[in-house]
């Protein structure tokens, strides 16, 4: 096996690890349509959704991206940092804009 | 000393700059130099693409949702050319139109049962990308084809769903000119549609390059890097998916 080959083998998750990532992002998916059509309004409506969304969010971006493995495998806090910086500058703008508009809750 | 060998000397010297510059002699690959984040140019400037995408679906997103918040505003303070596009869709669809008068929006368009098979899909296509990716990098070449197979198939079955929603949509009297809602919800979900096009001739390339013979085990980033493109339409979707259609 080459060198990119035992990498790849250490650095990202095995063949069971994705299809367990994949069975949490259909379970995850079959209970936010089941939530909406439980009759739940308002916040205890949309902020169980939204939470729901995250994780899938986080599943993908850190399983399947490897964005969790690279970031904890090479040169960590750089990468991780130039990341979670533009994150946090996106989330400010969007709130911003938000604000400037009024959007209503 | 020959000139091709001085030539061949500078090029292994440069080799092990880039080995040395990786901080981990056991971790290169041969497909770039890296950066000072420890991966690869190539991985880094999709990360970097994909970090304009989260800017432009972002927009994208912001204005669907305040769009529709003036839409549903507009109605109830009775804004005329609001009001004659409803009187519109009462001579197209009288039954819609009655429906959106009694739920206060247009959300009884949307078909949730269908757009979750079609989240399942686009869900499952993420699977078998990764499953592509760790397939090429072991060198099993058979399988790494099917998983590209696969992965281009359920986005053009994404796809077609898709324009099936669109074709229900406009015979049902919302079309892209019509209002904010439908100008604001075509861009979005059609933006998101050309994305996974895209996606789709990028793994119809990389098919064609692995039954040629050029897609080997040196070159897993390839379809890593692909991968991280397809993934990234997939977390929008996921996005939209919540926002659009199971958020009121």
């Amino acid at each position: 096996m080459s060198d990119s080959a035992t990498h790849d083998a250490h650095a990202h998750p095995q063949e069971k690890q994705y299809w367990a990532i994949f069975v949490v992002l259909f379970v995850l998916t079959a209970v936010e349509v089941a939530w909406s059509y439980l009759g739940f309004e308002g916040v205890s409506l949309v902020v169980p959704l939204l939470v729901m969304m995250f994780v899938k969010f986080i599943l993908v971006a850190g399983g399947f991206m490897h964005l969790y493995y690279d970031a904890k495998l090479l040169n960590g806090k750089l990468f991780s940092w130039t990341f979670a910086a533009g994150l946090i500058l996106t989330l400010l703008v969007f709130l911003a804009v938000f604000a400037a508009f009024e959007f209503p809750s | 000393m020959s000139e091709t060998a001085v030539l061949d000397d500078n090029a292994r010297e440069e080799d092990e700059l880039v080995v040395d510059h990786s901080g981990d002699s056991g971790e290169h690959h041969d497909d770039g130099h890296h950066s000072s984040l420890g991966i690869s140019n190539t991985k880094l400037a999709m990360w970097l693409f994909l970090g304009s995408e989260c800017l432009l679906f972002g927009a994208l997103i912001s204005t669907y949702l305040l769009s529709k918040a003036n839409f549903m505003t507009q109605v109830l303070a009775g804004n005329p050319k609001v009001l004659a596009t409803l009187t519109k869709l009462k001579e197209v669809a009288p039954e819609k139109y009655e429906e959106i008068l009694e739920e206060g929006s247009v959300e009884p368009l949307f078909d949730i049962l269908f757009t979750s098979a079609s989240s399942f899909i686009l869900l499952m296509s993420s699977l078998t990308m990764v499953l592509s990716h760790k397939a090429v990098s072991e060198a099993d070449y058979r399988a790494s084809r099917i998983w590209l197979g696969a992965t281009a198939l359920l986005g053009s079955i994404f796809i077609a769903g898709q324009v099936y929603e669109f074709t229900v949509f406009y015979n049902e009297g919302i079309y892209f000119n019509k209002n904010l809602f439908g100008s604001a919800f075509y861009t979005l979900t059609g933006f998101h549609g050309v994305h996974v096009t895209v996606g789709i001739i990028m793994l119809a390339s990389l098919l064609i390059m692995s039954m040629r013979g050029k897609l080997n085990q040196d070159r897993a980033e390839t379809v890593e890097i692909v991968g991280l493109y397809w993934h990234f339409v997939d977390i929008v979707w996921v996005l939209i998916f919540t926002i659009v259609y199971l958020i009121p």
